[in-house]
């Protein structure tokens, strides 16, 4: 990350255009300003953007502005005197389903041991009225991490984690073995049980239907429209062991082109790990 | 941030717009001395449209609340800085740091006021 020499309202862009900005796709950008109390504002607007970018939901995107907040306050107040104050670069990106923030100033060493943790439950009385801006960063973010360097001063990561529901790991095949006819009755408890797998995260599936006597045309139309939701997400369904007769409608109706149909479920399995 | 101050009969009351951290805390801290120099010493505080505070505002709070309740008028009555509609995401904010238990917070104003 290069620094610039003298203290400068500056922006660094490099962004990946197109897609949004969540998930493995990478955006990063920065700021460099003059750690005085006008750079709070300035500030506020710039992570907020960049939260609302990485696609946090409302209630992060407050966490990690309070968070942010709360250590540049302690930049401004702290690490340099109030009538010289010094640089302070505040850099986020997202990648791999994490808001990374770092805040990097120049100033007085900053060693987090030496705030104590206020304790939250002392009444009034006693209670401490410092100590809580670590405190908060702490309990709003993920992962905090403060270093020091005499040739890049003092650095503070916060790592904010977004919400997720991808596989894990996300190139599991999951078979779904079918055990009766499928027709108008039966459809639709099918298609639950595939939609089910789908919201669990599985994106590659394959129906067994070693079991199956029967399909009708409504039960033809389940499997189009369960092959349909996988691919709009990136999955694909697979077609194992068809009776004779099954396949036959496959075949009758011209099917046999629009899905992957694997003499066995093991053929269907081998399939996936071939494509990639 | 704004500050918008209404002198009642026994209660000062001041509605908090916006944002207090650090560059405004120091505001909402002075007007609070200057009631306090008035030698009155009860405080509600509007916070339904506080949109956001950090702890420089906090602290502000935790003071003021210290150095009303030094002023008592008998054993019962005395001094105090309470606290009228919490918005939630200030709510999350007192909750995380302990000041729910901190305060004195009532649904609305007039409850607040009342209280006195």
């Amino acid at each position: 990350m290069a620094i610039p020499s003298k203290p400068s309202d500056h922006f660094n862009t490099t962004t990946t255009p197109g897609a949004p900005a969540s998930g493995s796709t990478i955006a990063m950008d920065s700021i460099t300003l003059t750690a005085d109390l006008d750079a709070l504002a300035k500030i506020s607007a710039f992570i907020t953007a960049a939260a609302e970018r990485c696609g946090l939901d409302e209630r992060a995107t407050w966490q990690v502005q309070l968070a942010v907040d709360e250590a540049v306050t302690n930049v401004i107040q702290h690490a340099y005197d109030p009538d010289q104050p010094g640089d302070l670069t505040l850099s986020w990106q997202c990648r791999d389903h994490r808001f990374i923030i770092t805040v990097r100033d120049h100033g007085r060493q900053f060693d987090p041991a030496a705030v104590p943790e206020p304790d939250i439950t002392s009444p009034l009385e006693e209670r401490q009225v410092g100590g809580l801006g670590i405190y908060l960063i702490t309990r709003l973010m993920d992962e905090v991490r403060f270093e020091f360097s005499p040739q890049g001063g003092n650095l503070l990561t916060m790592v904010k984690y977004l919400p997720h529901d991808q596989p894990d790991p996300p190139d599991e095949v999951v078979v779904i073995p079918i055990a009766d006819r499928i027709d108008a009755q039966t459809a639709p408890r099918l298609a639950k049980q595939a939609s089910e797998q789908i919201a669990k995260g599985a994106r590659q599936i394959v129906l067994d239907l070693s079991n199956v006597p029967f399909l009708s045309s409504s039960g033809l139309r389940a499997l189009l429209l369960i092959r349909k939701e996988l691919m709009t997400l990136g999955g694909e369904l697979r077609l194992a062991a068809l009776q004779p007769q099954v396949h036959e409608v496959f075949a009758i109706t011209g099917f046999t082109q629009v899905f992957n149909i694997h003499p066995s479920v093991a053929e269907a399995r081998a399939a996936f790990s071939q494509r990639r | 941030m704004e500050l918008n101050h209404r002198r009642l009969n026994r209660v000062d009351l001041i509605e908090v717009v916006g944002r207090v951290d650090a560059a405004t805390a120091p505001q909402l801290k002075q007007l609070i001395e200057s009631i306090f120099a008035d030698g009155r010493y009860r405080i509600v505080l509007d916070l339904s449209r506080l949109e956001y505070i950090s702890s420089p505002g906090l602290r502000v709070l935790i003071e003021a609340r210290k150095k009303a309740r030094e002023w008592k008028l008998t054993d019962l009555e005395g001094g105090d800085v309470r606290i009228a509609n919490l918005p939630p995401r200030i709510k999350e904010v007192f909750d995380l740091t302990g000041f729910s238990s901190l305060f004195e917070i009532y649904g609305d104003t007039v409850e607040a006021v009342g209280s006195f």
